[in-house]
Protein backbone atom coordinates (compact mmCIF):
# COMPACT_ATOMS: atom_id res chain seq x y z
CA UNK A 1 0.00 0.00 0.00
CA UNK A 2 1.33 3.10 -1.14
CA UNK A 3 0.31 6.65 0.94
CA UNK A 4 -1.03 8.65 -2.34
CA UNK A 5 -2.42 12.09 -2.89
CA UNK A 6 -5.30 13.51 -4.68
CA UNK A 7 -5.93 17.34 -4.78
CA UNK A 8 -9.54 18.70 -3.50
CA UNK A 9 -9.28 22.28 -3.97
CA UNK A 10 -6.74 24.45 -6.60
CA UNK A 11 -5.16 26.08 -4.51
CA UNK A 12 -4.76 23.75 -1.16
CA UNK A 13 -6.06 20.38 0.56
CA UNK A 14 -5.57 16.62 -0.65
CA UNK A 15 -7.53 13.96 0.33
CA UNK A 16 -4.89 10.75 1.70
CA UNK A 17 -5.44 7.40 0.44
CA UNK A 18 -3.42 3.90 1.05
CA UNK A 19 -2.76 4.22 4.38
CA UNK A 20 -4.53 2.68 7.86
CA UNK A 21 -3.65 5.01 10.58
CA UNK A 22 -5.28 2.41 13.30
CA UNK A 23 -1.67 1.32 12.59
CA UNK A 24 1.78 3.20 13.75
CA UNK A 25 3.02 4.43 10.09
CA UNK A 26 7.04 4.03 9.58
CA UNK A 27 9.12 7.19 9.35
CA UNK A 28 8.73 7.62 5.65
CA UNK A 29 5.28 7.78 5.35
CA UNK A 30 5.33 10.55 8.35
CA UNK A 31 7.94 12.07 6.26
CA UNK A 32 6.03 11.94 3.05
CA UNK A 33 2.92 13.21 5.52
CA UNK A 34 4.24 16.39 6.65
CA UNK A 35 5.76 17.18 3.05
CA UNK A 36 2.33 17.05 1.97
CA UNK A 37 1.06 18.94 4.42
CA UNK A 38 3.47 21.48 3.83
CA UNK A 39 2.05 22.10 0.23
CA UNK A 40 -1.58 20.88 0.77
CA UNK A 41 -2.15 22.82 4.54
CA UNK A 42 -5.33 20.31 4.89
CA UNK A 43 -5.09 16.51 4.75
CA UNK A 44 -8.26 14.73 4.76
CA UNK A 45 -7.77 10.90 5.77
CA UNK A 46 -11.36 9.22 5.06
CA UNK A 47 -12.87 6.03 6.29
CA UNK A 48 -10.06 5.83 9.49
CA UNK A 49 -11.79 3.83 12.36
CA UNK A 50 -10.02 5.58 15.20
CA UNK A 51 -10.58 5.83 18.88
CA UNK A 52 -8.53 7.98 21.24
CA UNK A 53 -5.73 6.03 21.60
CA UNK A 54 -4.71 5.37 17.89
CA UNK A 55 -6.02 9.08 17.16
CA UNK A 56 -3.00 9.67 19.95
CA UNK A 57 -0.58 7.58 18.74
CA UNK A 58 -0.81 9.07 15.14
CA UNK A 59 -1.06 12.73 15.98
CA UNK A 60 2.66 11.75 18.45
CA UNK A 61 4.27 11.03 15.03
CA UNK A 62 4.41 15.15 14.42
CA UNK A 63 5.29 16.10 18.09
CA UNK A 64 4.17 16.63 21.45
CA UNK A 65 0.00 17.21 22.25
CA UNK A 66 -1.24 19.98 23.48
CA UNK A 67 -3.04 19.87 26.55
CA UNK A 68 -6.41 21.66 26.61
CA UNK A 69 -5.96 23.61 29.91
CA UNK A 70 -6.57 27.22 29.66
CA UNK A 71 -8.46 26.96 26.70
CA UNK A 72 -12.03 27.06 27.66
CA UNK A 73 -14.44 27.98 30.39
CA UNK A 74 -14.87 24.08 31.38
CA UNK A 75 -13.48 22.79 34.18
CA UNK A 76 -10.85 19.89 34.20
CA UNK A 77 -13.37 18.14 36.60
CA UNK A 78 -16.40 18.60 33.88
CA UNK A 79 -14.61 17.67 31.07
CA UNK A 80 -16.07 15.14 28.82
CA UNK A 81 -12.30 13.39 28.01
CA UNK A 82 -8.96 13.65 28.76
CA UNK A 83 -6.92 16.63 28.31
CA UNK A 84 -5.17 15.89 25.67
CA UNK A 85 -8.24 15.65 23.30
CA UNK A 86 -10.02 18.86 22.80
CA UNK A 87 -13.65 17.82 22.98
CA UNK A 88 -14.90 19.61 19.72
CA UNK A 89 -18.91 17.98 20.48
CA UNK A 90 -22.16 19.50 21.52
CA UNK A 91 -21.93 17.36 24.27
CA UNK A 92 -21.48 17.32 28.35
CA UNK A 93 -19.63 15.19 30.30
CA UNK A 94 -22.31 12.44 30.36
CA UNK A 95 -22.29 12.73 26.80
CA UNK A 96 -25.91 15.17 27.07
CA UNK A 97 -26.50 17.41 23.91
CA UNK A 98 -25.40 21.02 25.72
CA UNK A 99 -29.05 22.95 26.64
CA UNK A 100 -28.79 26.12 24.18
CA UNK A 101 -28.20 28.32 27.04
CA UNK A 102 -25.38 25.99 28.60
CA UNK A 103 -22.21 28.45 29.04
CA UNK A 104 -20.14 25.38 26.95
CA UNK A 105 -22.29 26.09 24.34
CA UNK A 106 -22.17 29.52 24.31
CA UNK A 107 -18.27 29.64 24.39
CA UNK A 108 -18.28 27.05 21.59
CA UNK A 109 -20.10 29.06 19.32
CA UNK A 110 -17.09 31.13 18.75
CA UNK A 111 -15.73 28.24 16.62
CA UNK A 112 -18.32 29.50 14.01
CA UNK A 113 -15.39 32.08 13.40
CA UNK A 114 -12.88 31.90 11.12
CA UNK A 115 -9.62 31.28 13.45
CA UNK A 116 -6.18 29.43 13.80
CA UNK A 117 -6.23 27.26 16.70
CA UNK A 118 -4.81 28.24 19.78
CA UNK A 119 -3.00 31.67 18.29
CA UNK A 120 -4.20 33.02 21.92
CA UNK A 121 -1.56 30.85 23.43
CA UNK A 122 2.31 32.22 23.55
CA UNK A 123 2.76 28.87 21.75
CA UNK A 124 0.20 28.46 18.82
CA UNK A 125 -0.96 25.25 17.60
CA UNK A 126 0.99 23.54 14.46
CA UNK A 127 -1.22 20.79 13.38
CA UNK A 128 -4.50 20.28 14.45
CA UNK A 129 -5.92 16.72 13.93
CA UNK A 130 -10.02 16.56 14.12
CA UNK A 131 -11.78 13.16 13.79
CA UNK A 132 -15.61 12.39 13.05
CA UNK A 133 -16.90 10.06 15.63
CA UNK A 134 -20.51 11.36 14.87
CA UNK A 135 -21.39 13.27 12.99
CA UNK A 136 -24.64 15.21 10.79
CA UNK A 137 -26.30 14.94 7.78
CA UNK A 138 -26.71 18.60 7.82
CA UNK A 139 -24.38 21.92 8.36
CA UNK A 140 -21.41 21.26 10.78
CA UNK A 141 -19.11 21.63 7.97
CA UNK A 142 -15.57 22.67 8.90
CA UNK A 143 -14.56 24.80 6.09
CA UNK A 144 -10.68 25.80 5.92
CA UNK A 145 -8.81 29.13 4.01
CA UNK A 146 -5.64 29.34 2.52
CA UNK A 147 -3.50 32.04 4.09
CA UNK A 148 -0.58 31.81 1.70
CA UNK A 149 -2.77 32.12 -1.22
CA UNK A 150 -4.71 34.79 0.91
CA UNK A 151 -1.39 36.61 1.24
CA UNK A 152 -0.12 36.15 -1.80
CA UNK A 153 -3.18 37.66 -3.15
CA UNK A 154 -2.78 40.82 -1.51
CA UNK A 155 -1.37 44.39 -3.45
CA UNK A 156 1.88 45.18 -2.97
CA UNK A 157 0.67 48.28 -0.46
CA UNK A 158 -1.02 45.86 1.74
CA UNK A 159 2.15 43.87 1.96
CA UNK A 160 4.36 46.57 2.89
CA UNK A 161 2.09 48.21 5.22
CA UNK A 162 0.99 44.41 7.65
CA UNK A 163 4.82 43.56 6.94
CA UNK A 164 5.89 44.27 10.71
CA UNK A 165 2.55 44.49 12.07
CA UNK A 166 2.03 42.67 15.62
CA UNK A 167 -1.41 41.55 16.85
CA UNK A 168 -2.56 40.95 19.90
CA UNK A 169 -4.69 37.65 20.65
CA UNK A 170 -7.20 36.15 23.59
CA UNK A 171 -9.92 34.27 23.40
CA UNK A 172 -11.40 37.53 25.46
CA UNK A 173 -11.66 38.85 21.86
CA UNK A 174 -13.38 36.03 19.75
CA UNK A 175 -15.82 35.54 22.41
CA UNK A 176 -16.27 39.25 22.75
CA UNK A 177 -17.46 39.28 19.39
CA UNK A 178 -20.13 37.30 19.85
CA UNK A 179 -21.50 38.97 23.33
CA UNK A 180 -20.16 36.27 25.04
CA UNK A 181 -18.53 38.22 28.51
CA UNK A 182 -20.02 36.25 31.49
CA UNK A 183 -16.64 35.29 32.33
CA UNK A 184 -14.81 34.72 35.90
CA UNK A 185 -11.86 36.97 37.51
CA UNK A 186 -9.55 33.66 36.61
CA UNK A 187 -11.13 33.02 33.42
CA UNK A 188 -10.14 36.41 32.32
CA UNK A 189 -6.54 36.12 33.80
CA UNK A 190 -6.42 32.47 32.12
CA UNK A 191 -7.39 34.50 28.68
CA UNK A 192 -4.87 37.00 29.49
CA UNK A 193 -3.62 38.53 25.06
CA UNK A 194 -0.29 37.13 23.52
CA UNK A 195 1.39 38.62 20.67
CA UNK A 196 1.53 37.49 17.43
CA UNK A 197 2.80 38.21 14.07
CA UNK A 198 0.46 39.11 11.50
CA UNK A 199 2.74 37.75 8.67
CA UNK A 200 4.73 34.59 8.97
CA UNK A 201 7.07 32.46 7.18
CA UNK A 202 6.69 28.51 6.86
CA UNK A 203 9.82 26.98 7.63
CA UNK A 204 9.45 24.33 5.53
CA UNK A 205 8.09 26.26 2.10
CA UNK A 206 9.25 29.93 2.92
CA UNK A 207 6.01 30.60 1.97
CA UNK A 208 4.33 33.66 3.53
CA UNK A 209 0.94 33.64 5.12
CA UNK A 210 -1.36 36.21 6.99
CA UNK A 211 -1.78 35.25 10.86
CA UNK A 212 -5.46 35.94 11.40
CA UNK A 213 -7.66 34.27 13.76
CA UNK A 214 -10.95 35.70 15.19
CA UNK A 215 -8.63 35.72 18.74
CA UNK A 216 -7.10 39.03 17.74
CA UNK A 217 -8.65 42.13 18.86
CA UNK A 218 -5.82 44.47 18.36
CA UNK A 219 -2.75 45.48 16.65
CA UNK A 220 0.05 47.18 18.72
CA UNK A 221 0.12 50.74 18.18
CA UNK A 222 -3.27 51.35 16.33
CA UNK A 223 -6.26 52.55 17.86
CA UNK A 224 -8.51 49.21 18.96
CA UNK A 225 -11.00 50.62 16.32
CA UNK A 226 -8.91 50.87 13.44
CA UNK A 227 -7.16 47.60 14.00
CA UNK A 228 -10.30 45.37 14.01
CA UNK A 229 -12.07 47.72 11.18
CA UNK A 230 -8.79 46.60 9.34
CA UNK A 231 -8.32 43.12 10.71
CA UNK A 232 -12.32 42.41 9.27
CA UNK A 233 -11.29 43.87 6.35
CA UNK A 234 -7.93 41.13 6.30
CA UNK A 235 -10.16 38.35 7.53
CA UNK A 236 -13.01 39.39 4.36
CA UNK A 237 -10.14 39.04 1.61
CA UNK A 238 -8.37 36.24 3.19
CA UNK A 239 -11.94 33.49 3.45
CA UNK A 240 -13.16 34.88 -0.47
CA UNK A 241 -14.73 32.12 -1.99
CA UNK A 242 -11.49 31.08 -4.19
CA UNK A 243 -9.57 30.45 -1.05
CA UNK A 244 -12.01 28.32 1.09
CA UNK A 245 -12.72 24.53 0.99
CA UNK A 246 -15.68 23.45 2.52
CA UNK A 247 -15.26 19.93 4.35
CA UNK A 248 -18.73 17.90 4.69
CA UNK A 249 -17.87 15.34 7.14
CA UNK A 250 -18.41 11.52 6.94
CA UNK A 251 -18.32 8.95 9.87
CA UNK A 252 -14.47 8.30 10.85
CA UNK A 253 -13.14 10.89 8.52
CA UNK A 254 -9.97 12.44 10.01
CA UNK A 255 -9.02 15.72 9.09
CA UNK A 256 -5.23 17.78 9.48
CA UNK A 257 -4.29 21.26 8.96
CA UNK A 258 -1.39 23.15 9.32
CA UNK A 259 -2.68 26.43 11.49
CA UNK A 260 0.30 27.91 10.53
CA UNK A 261 -1.12 28.58 6.80
CA UNK A 262 -4.83 28.33 7.49
CA UNK A 263 -7.68 28.95 8.78
CA UNK A 264 -11.10 27.53 9.40
CA UNK A 265 -14.46 27.30 10.95
CA UNK A 266 -17.51 25.37 11.50
CA UNK A 267 -20.92 26.01 9.81
CA UNK A 268 -23.71 25.98 11.54
CA UNK A 269 -25.73 22.65 12.25
CA UNK A 270 -28.88 21.87 14.40
CA UNK A 271 -27.34 21.39 17.85
CA UNK A 272 -30.22 19.16 18.81
CA UNK A 273 -28.30 16.26 17.00
CA UNK A 274 -25.27 14.54 18.65
CA UNK A 275 -22.23 15.58 16.71
CA UNK A 276 -18.45 14.23 18.24
CA UNK A 277 -16.08 15.16 17.43
CA UNK A 278 -12.52 14.97 18.90
CA UNK A 279 -9.37 16.78 18.43
CA UNK A 280 -5.46 15.87 18.82
CA UNK A 281 -3.29 19.20 18.65
CA UNK A 282 0.12 19.50 17.83
CA UNK A 283 1.72 22.08 19.67
CA UNK A 284 4.38 24.34 17.81
CA UNK A 285 5.94 26.70 16.61
CA UNK B 1 -34.00 66.59 -20.95
CA UNK B 2 -35.69 62.55 -20.71
CA UNK B 3 -34.66 61.51 -17.17
CA UNK B 4 -32.85 58.01 -18.08
CA UNK B 5 -31.46 55.32 -15.70
CA UNK B 6 -28.70 53.21 -16.59
CA UNK B 7 -28.41 49.84 -14.92
CA UNK B 8 -25.01 49.89 -13.50
CA UNK B 9 -24.83 45.95 -11.51
CA UNK B 10 -26.67 42.97 -12.78
CA UNK B 11 -29.18 43.15 -10.01
CA UNK B 12 -29.90 46.42 -8.71
CA UNK B 13 -28.38 50.27 -8.65
CA UNK B 14 -28.77 52.51 -11.48
CA UNK B 15 -27.12 55.89 -12.66
CA UNK B 16 -29.12 58.57 -13.45
CA UNK B 17 -28.97 61.27 -16.92
CA UNK B 18 -31.34 63.79 -17.75
CA UNK B 19 -31.96 65.59 -15.01
CA UNK B 20 -30.45 68.74 -13.35
CA UNK B 21 -31.23 68.09 -9.35
CA UNK B 22 -29.60 71.63 -8.86
CA UNK B 23 -32.77 72.75 -9.70
CA UNK B 24 -36.49 72.57 -7.98
CA UNK B 25 -37.94 69.30 -9.58
CA UNK B 26 -41.28 68.88 -11.41
CA UNK B 27 -43.97 66.81 -9.78
CA UNK B 28 -42.84 64.33 -12.56
CA UNK B 29 -39.73 64.30 -12.11
CA UNK B 30 -40.08 63.11 -8.32
CA UNK B 31 -42.10 60.33 -9.43
CA UNK B 32 -39.51 58.83 -11.90
CA UNK B 33 -36.69 59.32 -9.24
CA UNK B 34 -38.83 56.76 -6.72
CA UNK B 35 -39.89 54.60 -9.15
CA UNK B 36 -36.44 54.37 -10.21
CA UNK B 37 -35.70 53.88 -6.66
CA UNK B 38 -38.26 51.46 -6.22
CA UNK B 39 -36.53 49.20 -8.64
CA UNK B 40 -32.80 49.90 -8.06
CA UNK B 41 -32.97 50.33 -4.35
CA UNK B 42 -29.46 52.52 -5.59
CA UNK B 43 -29.71 55.62 -7.51
CA UNK B 44 -26.30 58.11 -8.49
CA UNK B 45 -26.90 61.25 -10.20
CA UNK B 46 -23.20 62.15 -11.77
CA UNK B 47 -21.94 66.01 -12.11
CA UNK B 48 -24.11 67.76 -10.00
CA UNK B 49 -22.46 70.77 -8.38
CA UNK B 50 -25.32 70.87 -5.18
CA UNK B 51 -25.05 73.34 -2.16
CA UNK B 52 -26.16 72.32 0.98
CA UNK B 53 -29.11 74.12 0.56
CA UNK B 54 -29.71 72.44 -2.74
CA UNK B 55 -29.23 69.29 -1.44
CA UNK B 56 -31.28 69.63 1.30
CA UNK B 57 -34.35 71.44 -0.91
CA UNK B 58 -33.92 68.10 -3.40
CA UNK B 59 -34.04 65.91 -0.46
CA UNK B 60 -37.32 66.89 1.25
CA UNK B 61 -39.05 66.21 -2.09
CA UNK B 62 -38.90 62.25 -0.46
CA UNK B 63 -40.20 62.72 2.98
CA UNK B 64 -39.15 64.40 6.05
CA UNK B 65 -35.56 64.87 6.82
CA UNK B 66 -34.13 63.21 9.99
CA UNK B 67 -31.61 64.76 12.36
CA UNK B 68 -28.28 62.47 12.53
CA UNK B 69 -27.79 61.00 15.97
CA UNK B 70 -24.09 62.10 15.71
CA UNK B 71 -25.20 65.72 15.36
CA UNK B 72 -27.80 65.11 18.43
CA UNK B 73 -25.38 63.80 20.42
CA UNK B 74 -22.46 66.61 19.44
CA UNK B 75 -21.63 69.84 21.04
CA UNK B 76 -23.33 73.09 19.17
CA UNK B 77 -19.68 74.20 18.49
CA UNK B 78 -18.42 70.95 17.84
CA UNK B 79 -20.62 70.36 14.53
CA UNK B 80 -19.34 71.21 11.00
CA UNK B 81 -22.32 72.50 9.68
CA UNK B 82 -25.23 74.66 11.41
CA UNK B 83 -28.16 73.05 9.34
CA UNK B 84 -28.78 69.83 11.85
CA UNK B 85 -30.34 67.46 9.39
CA UNK B 86 -27.24 67.93 7.45
CA UNK B 87 -24.68 65.03 8.58
CA UNK B 88 -21.32 65.30 8.35
CA UNK B 89 -19.18 62.28 6.38
CA UNK B 90 -16.05 63.58 6.49
CA UNK B 91 -12.66 63.27 8.11
CA UNK B 92 -12.55 67.05 9.14
CA UNK B 93 -11.86 68.39 12.49
CA UNK B 94 -15.39 70.10 13.55
CA UNK B 95 -14.86 73.24 11.61
CA UNK B 96 -11.78 73.91 10.44
CA UNK B 97 -9.63 72.51 7.40
CA UNK B 98 -7.56 70.19 9.65
CA UNK B 99 -7.44 66.08 9.31
CA UNK B 100 -8.98 64.22 12.43
CA UNK B 101 -5.79 63.04 14.35
CA UNK B 102 -5.68 59.02 14.64
CA UNK B 103 -7.28 59.24 18.15
CA UNK B 104 -10.12 61.49 17.28
CA UNK B 105 -13.17 59.41 18.87
CA UNK B 106 -15.10 60.67 15.95
CA UNK B 107 -12.88 59.03 13.82
CA UNK B 108 -13.25 56.18 16.02
CA UNK B 109 -17.16 56.68 16.15
CA UNK B 110 -17.02 56.83 12.13
CA UNK B 111 -14.79 53.76 11.58
CA UNK B 112 -18.01 51.90 12.45
CA UNK B 113 -18.97 52.89 8.76
CA UNK B 114 -17.09 50.44 8.01
CA UNK B 115 -18.89 47.84 8.72
CA UNK B 116 -22.01 46.62 6.53
CA UNK B 117 -25.36 48.69 8.34
CA UNK B 118 -28.39 50.31 7.27
CA UNK B 119 -29.01 53.76 8.58
CA UNK B 120 -30.43 54.31 11.82
CA UNK B 121 -31.99 51.10 12.19
CA UNK B 122 -31.03 51.74 15.65
CA UNK B 123 -34.21 53.76 15.77
CA UNK B 124 -37.80 52.67 16.79
CA UNK B 125 -37.96 53.48 12.74
CA UNK B 126 -35.31 53.35 10.33
CA UNK B 127 -33.93 55.56 7.60
CA UNK B 128 -35.88 55.55 4.25
CA UNK B 129 -33.42 56.93 1.78
CA UNK B 130 -30.09 58.04 2.94
CA UNK B 131 -28.90 60.78 0.10
CA UNK B 132 -25.12 61.50 0.38
CA UNK B 133 -23.42 64.19 -1.96
CA UNK B 134 -19.77 64.40 -2.68
CA UNK B 135 -17.31 67.39 -2.43
CA UNK B 136 -13.86 65.79 -1.66
CA UNK B 137 -13.01 62.50 -2.58
CA UNK B 138 -9.39 60.38 -1.55
CA UNK B 139 -7.45 59.06 -4.94
CA UNK B 140 -7.89 56.13 -3.68
CA UNK B 141 -10.48 53.66 -1.66
CA UNK B 142 -13.28 55.66 0.43
CA UNK B 143 -15.82 53.66 -1.68
CA UNK B 144 -19.28 53.25 -0.60
CA UNK B 145 -20.48 49.50 -1.31
CA UNK B 146 -23.99 48.83 -1.22
CA UNK B 147 -25.55 44.75 -0.79
CA UNK B 148 -29.27 44.05 -2.24
CA UNK B 149 -30.70 42.63 0.83
CA UNK B 150 -33.96 41.67 -1.63
CA UNK B 151 -31.77 39.47 -3.77
CA UNK B 152 -30.17 38.31 -0.95
CA UNK B 153 -33.18 37.02 0.94
CA UNK B 154 -34.53 35.60 -2.64
CA UNK B 155 -31.10 33.58 -2.66
CA UNK B 156 -31.95 31.90 0.74
CA UNK B 157 -32.65 28.31 1.12
CA UNK B 158 -36.87 27.79 1.59
CA UNK B 159 -35.30 26.35 5.42
CA UNK B 160 -34.00 29.73 6.09
CA UNK B 161 -36.83 31.59 4.63
CA UNK B 162 -39.33 29.65 6.81
CA UNK B 163 -36.88 30.12 9.48
CA UNK B 164 -36.32 34.06 9.44
CA UNK B 165 -39.90 34.81 8.73
CA UNK B 166 -41.07 36.09 12.25
CA UNK B 167 -37.60 36.75 13.70
CA UNK B 168 -37.17 39.34 15.69
CA UNK B 169 -33.81 41.38 16.11
CA UNK B 170 -32.53 44.26 18.15
CA UNK B 171 -30.79 46.91 17.56
CA UNK B 172 -28.67 49.77 19.21
CA UNK B 173 -25.64 52.06 17.79
CA UNK B 174 -23.98 50.59 20.88
CA UNK B 175 -23.61 47.08 19.06
CA UNK B 176 -22.17 48.35 16.28
CA UNK B 177 -19.45 50.65 17.66
CA UNK B 178 -18.85 47.44 20.36
CA UNK B 179 -17.99 45.22 17.57
CA UNK B 180 -14.94 47.53 16.90
CA UNK B 181 -13.93 47.74 20.19
CA UNK B 182 -15.45 51.31 20.74
CA UNK B 183 -17.92 51.91 23.87
CA UNK B 184 -20.45 55.13 23.16
CA UNK B 185 -21.22 57.07 25.44
CA UNK B 186 -24.52 59.02 25.31
CA UNK B 187 -26.02 60.98 28.34
CA UNK B 188 -29.28 60.38 26.91
CA UNK B 189 -30.12 56.54 27.49
CA UNK B 190 -32.98 56.74 24.82
CA UNK B 191 -30.55 57.09 21.89
CA UNK B 192 -28.52 53.72 23.08
CA UNK B 193 -31.56 51.17 24.11
CA UNK B 194 -32.18 48.46 22.01
CA UNK B 195 -35.01 48.84 19.24
CA UNK B 196 -36.93 45.87 17.79
CA UNK B 197 -37.23 45.76 14.15
CA UNK B 198 -38.44 42.35 12.24
CA UNK B 199 -35.59 40.56 10.32
CA UNK B 200 -37.37 40.26 6.98
CA UNK B 201 -39.23 43.31 6.04
CA UNK B 202 -41.94 44.17 2.85
CA UNK B 203 -41.62 46.83 0.41
CA UNK B 204 -44.27 48.74 0.86
CA UNK B 205 -44.50 49.60 -2.67
CA UNK B 206 -43.28 46.90 -4.72
CA UNK B 207 -44.39 44.30 -2.15
CA UNK B 208 -40.62 42.52 -2.33
CA UNK B 209 -38.75 40.67 0.80
CA UNK B 210 -35.96 41.89 1.86
CA UNK B 211 -33.52 41.27 5.01
CA UNK B 212 -33.23 43.65 7.18
CA UNK B 213 -29.67 43.70 8.23
CA UNK B 214 -27.57 45.84 10.37
CA UNK B 215 -23.91 46.09 11.95
CA UNK B 216 -26.53 47.59 14.46
CA UNK B 217 -27.92 44.38 15.68
CA UNK B 218 -26.94 42.76 18.63
CA UNK B 219 -29.55 40.18 19.18
CA UNK B 220 -32.46 38.12 18.41
CA UNK B 221 -35.58 38.23 20.60
CA UNK B 222 -36.08 34.78 22.36
CA UNK B 223 -32.22 33.57 21.19
CA UNK B 224 -29.22 32.91 23.52
CA UNK B 225 -27.14 36.20 22.38
CA UNK B 226 -23.71 34.60 21.19
CA UNK B 227 -26.33 32.12 18.89
CA UNK B 228 -28.59 35.31 17.68
CA UNK B 229 -24.67 36.93 16.81
CA UNK B 230 -23.19 33.77 14.98
CA UNK B 231 -26.32 33.38 13.18
CA UNK B 232 -26.47 37.37 12.35
CA UNK B 233 -22.67 37.18 11.09
CA UNK B 234 -23.54 34.04 8.63
CA UNK B 235 -26.49 35.64 6.98
CA UNK B 236 -24.51 38.93 6.54
CA UNK B 237 -21.66 36.94 4.70
CA UNK B 238 -24.53 35.28 2.57
CA UNK B 239 -25.91 38.94 2.13
CA UNK B 240 -22.67 40.69 1.01
CA UNK B 241 -21.38 37.96 -1.15
CA UNK B 242 -19.45 39.78 -4.53
CA UNK B 243 -22.70 38.98 -6.96
CA UNK B 244 -24.83 41.30 -4.17
CA UNK B 245 -22.42 43.85 -4.12
CA UNK B 246 -22.12 46.84 -6.18
CA UNK B 247 -19.12 49.36 -5.34
CA UNK B 248 -19.29 53.05 -5.92
CA UNK B 249 -16.06 55.08 -6.45
CA UNK B 250 -16.75 58.26 -6.14
CA UNK B 251 -16.48 61.56 -8.17
CA UNK B 252 -16.59 65.04 -7.40
CA UNK B 253 -20.37 66.65 -7.26
CA UNK B 254 -21.81 63.18 -7.23
CA UNK B 255 -25.06 62.27 -5.36
CA UNK B 256 -25.83 58.42 -4.39
CA UNK B 257 -29.28 58.12 -2.81
CA UNK B 258 -30.14 54.19 -1.91
CA UNK B 259 -33.09 52.93 0.13
CA UNK B 260 -32.22 51.72 3.11
CA UNK B 261 -34.82 49.14 3.74
CA UNK B 262 -33.73 47.45 0.45
CA UNK B 263 -29.59 47.63 0.98
CA UNK B 264 -26.64 47.60 3.49
CA UNK B 265 -23.73 49.68 2.75
CA UNK B 266 -20.33 50.08 4.04
CA UNK B 267 -17.04 52.27 3.36
CA UNK B 268 -13.83 51.22 2.40
CA UNK B 269 -10.35 51.98 3.85
CA UNK B 270 -8.94 55.01 2.54
CA UNK B 271 -6.05 57.13 4.06
CA UNK B 272 -7.76 58.90 6.19
CA UNK B 273 -4.72 60.44 7.94
CA UNK B 274 -3.30 62.27 4.96
CA UNK B 275 -6.41 62.32 2.60
CA UNK B 276 -9.44 64.60 2.42
CA UNK B 277 -12.86 62.97 1.58
CA UNK B 278 -15.62 65.02 2.63
CA UNK B 279 -19.38 63.87 1.75
CA UNK B 280 -22.74 65.18 2.83
CA UNK B 281 -25.66 63.35 4.03
CA UNK B 282 -29.16 63.95 3.89
CA UNK B 283 -31.36 60.95 5.65
CA UNK B 284 -35.24 60.24 4.87
CA UNK B 285 -37.60 58.79 7.61
CA UNK B 286 -38.47 55.45 6.52
CA UNK B 287 -42.11 55.03 6.24
CA UNK B 288 -44.20 52.56 5.79
CA UNK B 289 -42.20 49.04 7.08
CA UNK B 290 -44.37 46.77 9.28
CA UNK B 291 -41.82 47.56 12.44
CA UNK B 292 -43.31 46.89 16.39
CA UNK B 293 -45.96 48.92 16.98
CA UNK B 294 -43.78 52.18 18.31
CA UNK B 295 -46.41 52.84 21.36
CA UNK B 296 -45.43 49.33 22.95
CA UNK B 297 -42.59 49.91 22.49
CA UNK B 298 -42.32 53.17 24.39
CA UNK B 299 -44.26 51.53 27.21
CA UNK B 300 -41.43 48.69 28.68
Amino acid sequence: MTVAFQPLHPVFVAEVSGIDLTRAPDPGTVAAIEAAIARYAVLVFRDQRLDDDTQRTFSRCFGPLEAATGGHVTAVQDRRLPLDMQDASNLDRDHAVLDRYDRKRMFNLGNRLWHSDSSYRPTPALYSLLSGRTVVEQGGHTEFADMRAAYDALDDTTKLDITDLVCEHSLLFSRGLLGFTDLSDSEKSLFAPVRQPLVRTHPATGRQSLFLSAHAGTIVGWPVPEARAFLRDLTEHATQKPFTYSHKWRRHDLVMWDNRTTMHRVTRFDETLVRDMRRTTVAGP
Amino acid sequence: MALNIRPVHPVFAGEVTGIDICQPLSRDQVAAIEAGMDRYAVLTFPDQPLTDDQQVVFSANFGELEIPLAAQMAKPEARRFDKLELGDISNFDGKTDNLRARNDSRRMYALANRLWHSDASFRAVGAGYTLLHSRIVPSKGGNTEFADMRAAYDALDDATKAEVENLTTEHSIVFSREQIGFEVKSDDASNVRPVKHPLVVTHPVTGRKSLYLSSHIGGIVGWPVPEARAFIRDLTEHATQPRFVYSHKWRVNEMVMWDNRMVMHRATRFNDLKEQRDLRRTSIKGVGLAVEDATAMAAE
